[in-house]
């Protein structure tokens, strides 16, 4: 299954917050959607979940108009919350039966979750009894037990301690491993790159960048290198302004061009005390900087 | 449709389940119960010291002791006779008073009545004048107006007398009297009035709290964020109407059970009532104005709280509620007025209350109240709900949209004109 959406176009009143908005999931793979505050990610979500209409543009499933009567959409909103009076079960069935399931396949499917996550005895109890963690846990529960045919999860690591964001990974897999288009939207660069094979960054309504991670990462101009040495001062005197420290202290070295590579790691390796020589490979970090800060680059 | 049975059924559920809900209602309850038994409780205590009652006439004419205890009336005239004739006509005719005659001067006069030792006095200038003095005139002294009666009446009497008819011819033709009856062909507005008023004032206080708790609703569902799920689980229509019909619905509920009861204690306690007239006119309700009374009074409930709910989706914090939900309050205060004043002034067929009636923010009140007190055509009747019926599902949909609109926006309350713009872009 895939989902695309194309040329997506959004204005609240003179405001235009989508601009032909485009990019692709597949199923059994997860999407990272990202882009700092306000970038519409969320209103791209919107839009995709039938919340309010694009100006222009269309949501395909392979290639067809999705049909929301017969395609399950699973949603943990960056804005947790639900009814903090309420008993657990009562509005756990209550929101799986409005996406309608029937009630005996809602409790059903509801107990399944609240056993996998660890929750069953606060099943009977208030929301607002529960921490804050095990409140993201029940919210997550509303994304997943209509066994949706895609799950998009906003922040969906933020305020769960280690134990839990284990937990929410085994979960985030499995659900990945049943084919289901994972789609998600964060700013801890280090879980999309964990998860993500693919994704798209937007800047100011904008796709700034959209596709394979591996293959954006190779696409990178390899013309920098990354040198770990007990005696950093020689070479930083002999490269001059081209060598720069890193922040974990290792060194980076721009090159010329990329054809300069295999010379000037021999000439590193023979003339210096070197612990490790490697091609530059940007972080995720790194390229969400590069297209989605201040300084980004046109597109 | 679905999901729409899923929300009314959750929402009312939540009403049912509310623990000041079932309070309020219990509350009420009681006191209807309170107040239909207390003939009966009283008739159990006056059970109890049954001391010569039937003896009453006796009391009041022959026991000193009682005259006594009477506030005092004094009589001051320049003539003795005068003095004595008013008093004698005054003591039959005011007979909560202990009529006195005074020779005091008009200054020892009223610094009695400022002492607390007479009620009032009248001092006679001659048999056509007086002045009335009195404490605090209330609102409901009519002993002036009595004593004009009084004194013309006498003067006549006297004047007839003086023509030569003697004192019991002059009499017989002084208290002459005129036998007729009324029929009523249209409304007898005496006999609607109460029951009018009890919808009228159910109505407003049912739109007004069960307004405020749609608001309340919404509000809280926004700002827990449970709407950031809710709006992509379900429609916006079915969630405005879901929420609102279980609103209407409790609040029929409520009423069934207070009005329900009240019946049937009624019916307990009937004999003890002994044809009370505005009791009965209240539960002998025609079937016809019921039908209209439940008509009014389900349109214009859901109405206003469409209205509510929009409102309250448009609100960040609970705390805006209050102030966002005023113009709404204000226009329902304003139709309710309105609707009293006229019901009150016996006229509830003026121009106002003839527009009033034909407004469907005001039509609920306006029209009900024609209904039960005058005499409308039945297309004007039939118009009405229309207009009524129309605005309401108009407004239901308007209210949805601005809920959709309304609910994702956080921070500062948007200015009405902002969002009507985007529900209109929408």
């Amino acid at each position: 299954m895939i989902l695309e959406l194309k040329n997506i176009e959004k204005s609240f009143g003179e405001k235009k917050v989508l601009t032909g908005v485009s990019f692709k999931a597949e199923g059994g793979k997860a999407f990272g959607l990202l882009g700092r505050n306000g970038a519409g990610k969320t209103t791209s979500i919107r839009i995709l979940m039938d919340v309010f209409p694009a100006n222009s543009g269309e949501v395909l499933i392979d290639g067809q108009p999705i049909d929301y009567n017969k395609i399950g959409i699973g949603y943990l909103p960056e804005e947790r919350g639900l009814y903090p009076k309420k008993i657990i079960i009562d509005q756990l069935t209550y929101f799986a039966e409005l996406k309608g399931m029937s009630r005996k396949a809602a409790i059903q499917s509801i107990d399944y979750w609240l056993d996998r996550l660890g929750m069953t005895e606060y099943r009977n109890k208030r929301l607002d009894t529960l921490s804050k963690g095990n409140q993201q846990k029940i919210q997550l529960i509303t994304a997943l037990a209509h066994d949706p045919d895609i799950v998009i999860l906003d922040e969906p690591f933020s305020g769960l301690d280690p134990v839990n964001a284990m937990l929410l990974k085994d979960v985030v897999k499995e659900q990945i491993a049943k084919g289901k288009i994972v789609l998600f939207s964060s700013h801890q660069m280090s879980y999309i790159e964990e998860f993500c094979d693919s994704i798209a960054i937007l800047k100011n309504g904008v796709v700034a960048l959209h596709g394979d991670l591996h293959d954006i990462k190779r696409d990178y101009p390899r013309d920098r290198l990354v040198v770990r040495t007990e005696n950093p001062d020689a070479i930083l005197s002999d490269f001059g302004t081209a060598c720069t420290v890193m922040e974990d202290g290792a060194l980076r070295i721009q090159l010329a061009s990329a054809d300069e590579k295999k010379a000037v790691m021999t000439r590193l390796v023979e003339n210096y005390d070197i612990d490790e020589v490697k091609v530059f490979e940007p972080s995720l970090n790194d390229i969400f900087v590069e297209y989605a800060g201040d300084g980004a680059k046109e597109v | 449709m679905k999901q729409f049975g899923k929300i009314l059924k959750f929402e009312l559920k939540y009403y049912l389940k509310n623990k000041v809900f079932v309070g309020v209602t219990v509350f009420l309850v009681l006191l209807i119960a309170a107040v239909m038994f207390f003939p009966r409780i009283t008739a159990m205590f006056e059970e109890d010291n049954t001391v010569d009652v039937g003896d009453i006439g006796n009391v009041e004419i022959g026991d000193e002791q009682n005259q006594d205890d009477l506030p005092v009336m004094l009589i001051k005239a320049e003539e003795a006779e005068l003095a004595e004739m008013v008093r004698e006509t005054f003591a039959a005719a005011f007979n909560g008073y202990n009529v006195q005659i005074t020779d005091s001067a008009i200054d020892d006069v009223k610094s009695t009545i400022t002492a607390g030792e007479a009620e009032c006095a009248f001092v006679l200038t001659s048999p056509i004048e007086y002045i009335y003095y009195v404490n605090n005139l209330s609102m409901y002294d009519s002993n002036a107006a009595m004593a004009d009666e009084m004194l013309r009446h006498l003067y006549q009497t006297n004047a007839l007398v003086q023509s030569g008819l003697t004192a019991e011819e002059a009499g017989d033709i002084m208290n002459i009297f005129v036998s007729g009856s009324v029929e009523s062909l249209g409304k007898d507005q005496m006999e609607n009035f109460f029951y009018t008023y009890i919808m009228i004032f159910a109505l407003y206080m049912v739109i007004l709290l069960y307004g405020q708790m749609v608001a309340t609703n919404v509000a809280t569902e926004k700002s827990s964020r449970a709407m950031e799920v809710l709006i992509t689980s379900a429609k916006p229509t079915s969630m405005m109407f879901g929420k609102v019909i279980a609103s209407c619905l409790a609040g029929l509920i409520q009423l069934v059970a207070v009005f329900g009861s009240a019946l049937v204690f009624y019916n307990l306690n009937k004999s003890y009532w002994g044809g009370n007239m505005i009791i009965d006119s209240i539960f002998n309700i025609p079937t016809e104005l019921f039908v209209y009374m439940l008509v009014f009074f389900i349109l214009g409930f859901l109405i206003y709280a469409f209205m509510f709910g929009a409102v309250g989706s448009t609100a960040s914090k609970l705390e805006d509620i209050n102030t966002s939900v005023m113009p709404i309050t204000l226009l329902f205060i304003i139709a309710f007025i309105v609707v009293m004043t006229s019901m009150s002034s016996g006229n509830v067929d003026n121009t106002l209350m003839k527009v009033a009636s034909f407004i469907p923010f005001t039509s609920p009140m306006a029209m009900f109240t024609r209904i039960c007190m005058s005499t409308v055509p039945l297309y004007e009747i039939l118009i009405s709900i229309a207009i009524l019926i129309g605005s309401t599902v108009g407004i239901g949909v308007i209210s949805a949209k601005i809920y959709r609109v309304g609910v994702l926006l956080y921070g500062t309350t948007p200015k009405l004109g902002a969002i009507l713009k985007a529900v209109w872009k929408a």
